[in-house]
């Protein structure tokens, strides 16, 4: 292999570039990104960076500068040819390639309906966040977040840090409700106490804005909340518009691969390209299932372990390419609470409560499916959960057919 | 192997203890506590537990 193109250079295209050269692979590489900025790590922009406990330079990912690699910044992929072996970019240039890393990652969600030009905004990227912190800096003293998933309820805390009046509406009813409904009690608990107003079971209507500027969000229910700034925190969709021509397996906008994290062919053959591997927000793999199939990640370790394993499958072949064997684990900070789980917390079917006291705002839930383990929540009760990924990883091997190994 | 924790980096993330619990674990405050003496022979381990760190708070020096 003696070109290998990187699409995507978040987490996971840089993880696969290091784990490339760290392979000992001396080709061309190619790192592909549609932003100007140089690679940067997301989990922190909601937090310190936004709380001014970070800084820029803080938030940038080490080692991306040491790849050796050549770099296309501020320009996307717009296709991918896989019969040529060609990466086409939005410039009209083409990449050729022998191997090629999908990590293109996702972009936020945009509300459905019509939004005032100036004042609403959604949080993936720096971009955003500079643009968030100047609304604040620039006097905005109140904002309503529209989303309690962990960017809205990380926005909630670290604005209402900033002393900016926080409003955090949830149709669904609950703040993080995929982590279960202790967590969530615990976590709208300290939102209440840090001075959040939740507005939990409705929905929103629509914006009212004056000159192209929003001045209020209209509830479902009739409430009209007045405010001169609006953040949008409903989830991400997976950057792969670009890839409708590619005949990859495309799953609700995910690269569907299979358990080596090859990329599965579309129209019913579902056939592995050997060239093609993916990693990161974007996929959507075999090896990562619930019981009614597979689950997407959208973590920070899954991008990281992916993008080491594709890029080292990509180089071995399928034959001696590794199955993906990460137990999936996240972790989020607000309100002073730090909250991680491992497994798949939301894909079970009873939670019970095994550890800490939720009054006291700790707390492990531990999540089951036919009465076996499939995922664990800590709130402040972090130094139990690695006993929890080892009796995931148990369960993985049963059911798997495999021997545990003993580690 | 001598592996090195900055604890002002480190957020007690846990990620490393859950790629190499035998050498890192959280106490009950969630800080982390590192036994050294655990890692020999798993240097493979602990670099994977090194490389899962968010904010890289660990560096392992010879194997
Ligand atoms: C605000 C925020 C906070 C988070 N906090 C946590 C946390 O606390 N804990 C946790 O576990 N996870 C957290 N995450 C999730 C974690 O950051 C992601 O899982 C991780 O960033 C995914 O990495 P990725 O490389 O797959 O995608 P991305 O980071 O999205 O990177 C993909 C890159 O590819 C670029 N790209 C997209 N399409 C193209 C194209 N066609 N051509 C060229 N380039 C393209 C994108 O612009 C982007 O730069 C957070 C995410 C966000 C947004
Ligand atoms: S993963 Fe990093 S931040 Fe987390 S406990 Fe380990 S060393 Fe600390």
């Amino acid at each position: 292999m003696r070109e290998v193109v990187v699409v995507g250079a978040g987490l996971a295209g840089v993880r696969a570039g290091e784990s490339l050269r760290a392979q000992g692979f001396a080709g061309r590489l190619t790192v592909v990104s549609d932003e100007r900025e140089l690679p940067y790590d997301r989990p922190p922009l909601t937090k310190q960076l936004l709380s001014g406990t970070m800084t820029e330079a803080d938030v940038r990912l080490a080692g991306a500068e040491d790849l050796g690699a050549r770099w296309v910044r501020g320009t996307a992929a717009v296709g991918l040819d896989r019969e040529r072996r060609r990466v086409r970019l939005a410039d009209g240039a083409e990449l050729p390639y022998d191997g090629v890393v999908l990590a293109p990652g996702a972009k936020a969600r945009a509300w459905s309906g019509a939004v005032p030009r100036a004042g609403v905004l959604t949080v993936r990227g720096l971009d955003d966040v500079r643009r968030l912190r100047a609304e604040v800096d620039g006097g905005a003293r109140e904002v309503v977040i529209v989303g309690a998933g962990f960017v809205g309820v990380e926005l909630a805390s670290s604005l209402s840090g900033l002393g900016v009046r926080v409003t955090l509406v949830e149709p669904f009813g609950r703040p993080l409700r995929a982590l279960g409904g202790t967590v969530s009690g615990v976590v709208a608990e300290a939102a209440g106490r840090a001075g959040v107003v939740l507005r939990l079971g409705t929905g929103v209507r629509g914006f009212r804005d004056d000159g192209g500027r929003v001045v209020a969000v209209e509830l479902v229910d009739g409430s009209v909340l007045p405010t001169p700034l609006v953040v949008v925190a409903i989830g991400m969709v997976p950057a792969t518009d670009w890839l409708a021509e590619s005949g990859l397996a495309l799953p609700s906008g995910r690269i569907h691969c299979d358990e080596r994290l090859f990329a599965r062919s579309g129209g019913g053959s579902g056939a592995p390209d050997p060239r093609v591997v993916v990693a990161g927000d974007a996929a959507c793999c075999d090896a990562v299932r619930a019981a009614d199939g597979p689950v997407a990640l959208e973590h920070w370790s899954n991008a990281a372990a992916q993008g080491e394993l594709a890029a080292r499958n990509l180089l071995a072949g399928p034959a001696a390419a590794e199955p993906y064997d990460h137990v999936p684990s996240f972790w989020t900070t607000a309100f002073g609470l730090r909250i991680k789980s491992v497994g798949l917390p939301g894909t079970g079917d009873r939670t019970v409560a095994e550890a800490g006291d939720p009054a006291g705002g700790a707390v492990l839930e531990a999540h089951y499916r036919d009465g076996r383990l499939v995922g664990a929540v800590s709130v402040e009760q972090g130094r139990l959960l690695s006993a929890y990924a080892r009796r995931l990883r148990g369960e993985r091997m049963i059911a798997s057919g495999t021997e545990p190994s003993g580690t | 192997m001598k592996i090195t924790v900055d604890h002002g980096l480190c957020d007690g993330l846990g990620q490393c203890a859950l790629v190499a619990p035998e050498v890192f674990a959280l106490d009950d405050e969630e800080r982390l506590v590192v036994a050294p003496e655990a890692a020999r022979g798993s240097a493979g381990k602990v670099a994977a537990a090194a490389r899962a760190c968010p904010v890289r708070a660990i560096s392992v020096e010879g194997s």
